[in-house]
């Protein structure tokens, strides 16, 4: 018999787990094949409780297979998993009583009413959360005696958030919550998630959206290939993936050809601006301004440092990476 | 509105407890969406119904070839096993590949309810749909047709049904997991009951087939259940003990086929 754990207290969405937390799920050296077709290779992450994890990477990268061993859905090839300390192969009815499984595909009983099917769902559970609670959350208030064959493609989306959340899980998955979605589905979904969050829930999202994992993230893996190509804060993943920053500034008239720009700052002039990319803003900064007042150019005009984006990131570890 | 609320933290039922509540419910959910799904329901029981006012309006009147024996006697209660089948083996079959293939199923595996709460109560409301189209059936055709079922053949009447709806529902299970998609359920379903129902004479009572082919006919459950549900009405033929023995052992063997090949996805 489990004692289920008391919900801990609502965090402010910025507030970073403390990384001394037990962790919600450990992934080592995970690996999958189908047949003889692998298709994860070494897999490792962690995700900490309470917070936002993505699972971000192009169509066939693996995240559904990733997640749904995590769910007990797939049968692992190798390595070792653990959610909330359990392992999901072994399909233990406690664990789902504390996971909310949204897949990425997945039917309703469509003559069922929303509130119906909600009220069936919280039945599973333990210890459900209100019906007028879970509408909410998801912004379903004005369905909730609608049939779910009468939803829109959004609403049905949110309904399965409600499900999902209908035995007040500690950790919630979420495969692709958003594919395929007009942009006011797709603010409406991210609203009910953010909700989510701020709810305590620790959530693991999958997307292959830059924008939504940029947006709801705290931290992240990026999947290529079944393989983790960089995994991290959302802020530091472009960093780590090596992806230089970008320093521009208007290039002085007046240069003397005797006095070039020091080599490591591979500056390009184009149009008057020059352009550097470098590893480590700082270090370039000073470089930059030794030179400039060696050269008595004053201040460097327009100067500014852009920092890489989880674009850049994408850009070069994916599309880049696959030759594109 | 995103307060969190204390989770009320309820005593964990007893598990036999909570099972047979959850079964319960779940059997009462899916009655709910049966009838709410008006063209569904009415053509579940359009079929044996329609089936019944045509056919035994041309040839319930008169009498089996060298007996005394009504037709109609034969006809309704050959009619409720059709029921049965239709309900029980080819409704809840299709529905249930319909539900994995849509990933309903697969939606309830992602919940901490227990396969034999959710599979009961699915067959639990396959029961009742089969006892209402049963019931229809056999008001009809007292209604229409003049067939009462005789007082001391409501023994057979009620365990023949009870065993009939057990074999075709576990069988229904199977046929679940034969059907690769939700498309293919159907046609499987047809082809291996319409076949046998018609050998076993089940549209026609004066229908009869060689002797070798009627033995084969009588090892598939079709038969033994019209025959168990015609001795409620008519004693005329005896219920050879075979007949409850072949509808067992399908069930048996449909419930272990159904639990060793049951998939969720
Ligand atoms: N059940 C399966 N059988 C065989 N191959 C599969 C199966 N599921 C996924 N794959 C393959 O595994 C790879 C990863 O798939 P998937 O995990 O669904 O990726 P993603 O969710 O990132 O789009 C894909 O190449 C896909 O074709
Ligand atoms: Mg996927």
């Amino acid at each position: 018999m489990t004692v289920l754990e008391t919900r801990p207290a609502p965090e402010t969405p910025e507030t970073p787990a403390t990384p001394s937390a037990p962790a919600a799920i450990e992934v080592r050296d995970l690996t999958m094949s189908y047949g003889d077709r692998s298709v994860l290779t070494g897999v490792t992450f962690e995700v900490r409780r309470g917070e936002v994890f993505c699972l971000l990477g192009p169509n066939g990268a693996g995240k559904t297979t990733t997640v749904e061993i995590l769910e007990g859905f797939r049968r692992r090839s190798g390595g070792t998993v653990r959610v909330l300390g359990m392992d999901p192969g072994a399909q233990p009815a406690v664990l789902r009583e504390r996971l909310g499984i949204v897949l990425q595909e997945c039917g309703f009983p469509r003559q069922a009413k929303v509130a119906e099917l909600i009220g069936m769902w919280r039945d599973y559970y333990p210890s459900p959360r209100p019906v007028d609670e879970l509408l909410s959350v998801v912004e379903l208030h004005s369905h909730r005696d609608v049939q779910v064959r009468k939803l829109s493609g959004g609403q049905r989306r949110r309904l399965d958030l409600a499900l999902a959340l209908a035995g007040d899980p500690d950790l919630v998955f979420l495969d692709e919550p958003t594919t395929g979605f007009d942009p006011e589905s797709r603010r409406r979904c991210w609203a009910a998630i953010e909700n989510l969050r701020a709810l305590g829930k620790t959530i693991v999202l999958t997307t292959h959206y830059l924008d939504e994992a940029e947006r709801l993230a705290d931290r992240l893996a990026l999947l290529r290939d079944g393989e983790i190509r960089v995994c991290g804060p959302v802020r530091e993943v472009a960093r780590q993936a090596g992806v230089p920053t970008t320093i521009t500034f208007t290039y002085p008239q007046r240069i003397i050809p005797a006095l070039p720009a020091p080599g490591c700052l591979s500056l390009r002039v184009e149009d008057g601006v020059a352009t550097c990319r470098v590893k480590n803003a700082a270090t370039a900064l000073r470089e930059l301004f030794t030179w400039a007042s060696a050269c008595r150019l004053g201040d460097l005009e327009d100067l500014s440092v852009t920092h890489p984006t989880l674009e850049d990131a994408y850009l070069q570890l994916v599309s880049g990476g696959a030759g594109q | 509105m995103t307060a969190v609320l204390p989770g009320a933290t309820a005593p964990r039922r007893r598990p036999v407890t909570r099972v047979a509540r959850l079964a319960v419910r779940q059997g009462l959910a899916e009655q709910r969406t049966f009838w709410r799904s008006a063209e569904y329901a009415l053509f579940t029981f359009a079929l044996p119904v329609a089936l019944l006012l045509l056919i035994g309006s041309t040839t319930a009147g008169g009498f089996l070839p060298h007996t005394h024996v009504k037709a109609q006697m034969i006809f309704v209660p050959s009619m409720m096993a059709f029921g049965v089948v239709v309900a029980a083996y080819v409704n809840l079959g299709t529905k249930l590949a319909t539900l994995r293939h849509d990933g309903v199923l697969k939606r309830i595996r992602t919940t901490p309810i227990p396969a034999g709460a959710y599979l009961s109560g699915v067959l639990g409301s396959t029961a009742a749909t089969t006892a209402a189209i049963t019931a229809a059936t056999g008001a009809l055709g007292w209604l229409a047709f003049g067939a009462v079922p005789r007082v001391a053949g409501i023994g057979e009447l009620a365990g023949g049904l009870a065993l009939g709806a057990a074999c075709f529902g576990s069988l229904g299970l199977v046929l679940s997991t034969l059907a690769r998609s939700a498309e293919s359920a159907s046609p499987i379903a047809n082809a291996s009951y319409l076949p046998l129902a018609i050998m076993s004479g089940i549209f026609d009572p004066a229908f009869s087939v060689p002797h070798w082919l009627s033995v084969i006919v009588g090892l598939f459950p079709v038969r033994p259940l019209a025959q168990i549900l015609q001795q409620g009405y008519t004693p005329v033929q005896h219920v050879p003990l075979e007949d409850p023995v072949v509808l067992a052992a399908w069930t048996v063997a449909g419930v272990f086929l159904a639990v060793w090949r049951f998939r969720w996805t």
